[in-house]
């Protein structure tokens, strides 16, 4: 059965890799292609490129980073950050992603989600919801996780899988950048309440809570940025341990 | 080796063709099938955005592959070799392989996205070295034939990963996606395309 797929995330403004806590406090980590690049040779299965530059000059930055970064991989590159319509989709295809990955646009605008589907096929169409724990469930926050949608995270997962999203990237705010482990209770919850495929993201800190996420909550993928960067967890090792633990992971 | 990858509008034409650089091969869109070395139907789309472009260049693309132009077929561009899809509604293909195309019944969820296995079914200068190793794979539907396939992989069920014939070649995985077991399949398809 396929295998549990360990994803790369560079959060990259204006063209250079970043890393902050909970969405704050950003710090400099280093070129996009030359980190993607060693992420895969070190065993990573996908890399995720989010653009956080908000300006124009970052929008022409991403796409050319964008270009670099896919040709120097030979495994799948979803890009997100900023997108806003379904022409910004095509572009960001053409220039090299498999995947797309929509946040913001999602919300205020969700008939993108639906065109993008139908246009460039399920698959290539990620839906990205942030999530905060309030009161007994989670909410969706948008734009860099500053706005409250009101949306229900779970309700929300299952609407944009009718949309036509091909796979959710889930990511707890709460855990954002804390190394304390992923939100299981939250993967669960939404791995339960979709057939489409879920990456868990926000959390990881070290090789038990990546196991926790595969077995205890069920998710087909898990993100990680900060410790692959600051190498607290290099890829390589992180997938033998997952093996010995008899998770099915690709050598 | 020149080859020429097909524009017919549908899906990531920037990563197949950086794979077959990668590979050694001067690669070209073109919105045109014409002569080359071997001509790659990409991948990623619905079978019936694909429609149009066939009805169009169907007895052009029989007429390369008689003069001894040889193809490869990527995902959807491996889907269209066959008889048939019905994605997006019923589309006739090339109909070089017999079979139809649908949506991968028993599958836990879809769209299948992930590594799978290679399993070596029958043989062909193209599945060498590739037994047991991973490919990565991005698709909802599968071919259904009576074609025996060179290799498969499992998704809940047995589908096509590789299929070949003397001068087509066609994967539903992603050879340019697909890491180190990509770069197997570009050597072999060098091999292939000198013999």
């Amino acid at each position: 059965m396929t295998a549990k797929r360990i994803i790369a995330c560079l959060d990259v403004k204006d063209g250079k890799v970043v890393k902050g806590v909970r969405f704050l406090d950003l710090k400099l980590k280093g070129d996009p292609a030359e980190l993607a690049s060693r992420y895969e040779d070190e065993g990573a299965d996908e890399i995720v490129f989010l653009d956080i530059s908000a300006t124009i000059e970052g929008r022409k930055t991403l796409l050319e980073k964008v270009k670099e970064t896919a040709s120097v991989l030979s495994i799948p590159l979803t890009v997100g950050g900023g997108v806003r319509s379904v022409n910004d989709v095509s572009n960001l295809l053409s220039n090299g992603a498999e995947k797309v990955s929509l946040n913001t646009v999602a919300v205020d605008n969700p008939s993108v989600v639906a065109m993008a589907s139908k246009e460039f096929g399920a698959q290539a169409v990620v839906v990205a919801i942030d999530a905060k724990r309030t009161g007994s469930g989670w909410r969706v926050f948008v734009r860099s996780g500053t706005m409250d949608t009101g949306l229900d995270a779970i309700e929300w997962a299952k609407k944009v899988e009718q949309l036509g999203a091909g796979e959710i990237l889930l990511t707890s705010i709460d855990r954002d950048g804390t190394r304390d482990g992923y939100d299981l209770e939250l993967t669960r919850a939404v791995v339960k309440h979709t057939r489409i495929p879920v990456i868990a993201s926000g959390g990881a800190g070290k090789p038990e809570h990546f196991v926790s996420v595969f077995n205890a909550a069920g998710a087909d993928a898990a993100l990680a940025a900060g410790i692959f960067h600051d190498q607290v967890v290099r890829i390589r090792e992180l997938k033998n341990y997952l093996k010995e633990a008899g998770i099915e992971v690709r050598p | 080796m020149r080859a020429l990858v097909l524009n017919y509008g549908v899906g990531n034409l920037f990563s197949i063709t950086s794979g077959l650089r990668r590979a050694g091969f001067s690669a070209e869109i073109s919105n045109e099938p014409r002569d080359a070395d071997l001509i790659v139907l990409p991948g990623v789309g619905a079978f019936s955005a694909v429609g149009e472009f066939m009805l169009k260049w169907k007895d052009t693309l029989e007429d390369l592959r008689n003069s001894g132009v040889k193809f490869l077929g990527v995902c959807l561009g491996m889907q269209i070799m066959f008889e048939e899809g019905n994605e997006g509604g019923k589309t006739r293909g090339l109909g070089w392989f017999p079979g139809v195309v649908d949506q991968i019944r028993g599958a836990p969820k879809l769209p299948h996205i992930g590594w799978d296995i290679l399993r070596q079914r029958s043989s062909c200068m193209l599945t060498e070295g590739l037994e047991g190793r991973y490919a990565y794979f991005v698709h909802s539907y599968m071919a259904y034939t009576r074609f025996p396939p060179a290799m498969t992989s499992n998704y809940g069920v047995e589908f096509p990963a590789l299929i070949c014939s003397n001068d087509a070649v066609g994967t539903q995985f992603h050879p340019e996606k697909s890491g180190e077991t990509g770069k197997v399949f570009f050597q072999n398809l060098v091999r292939w395309l000198r013999s």
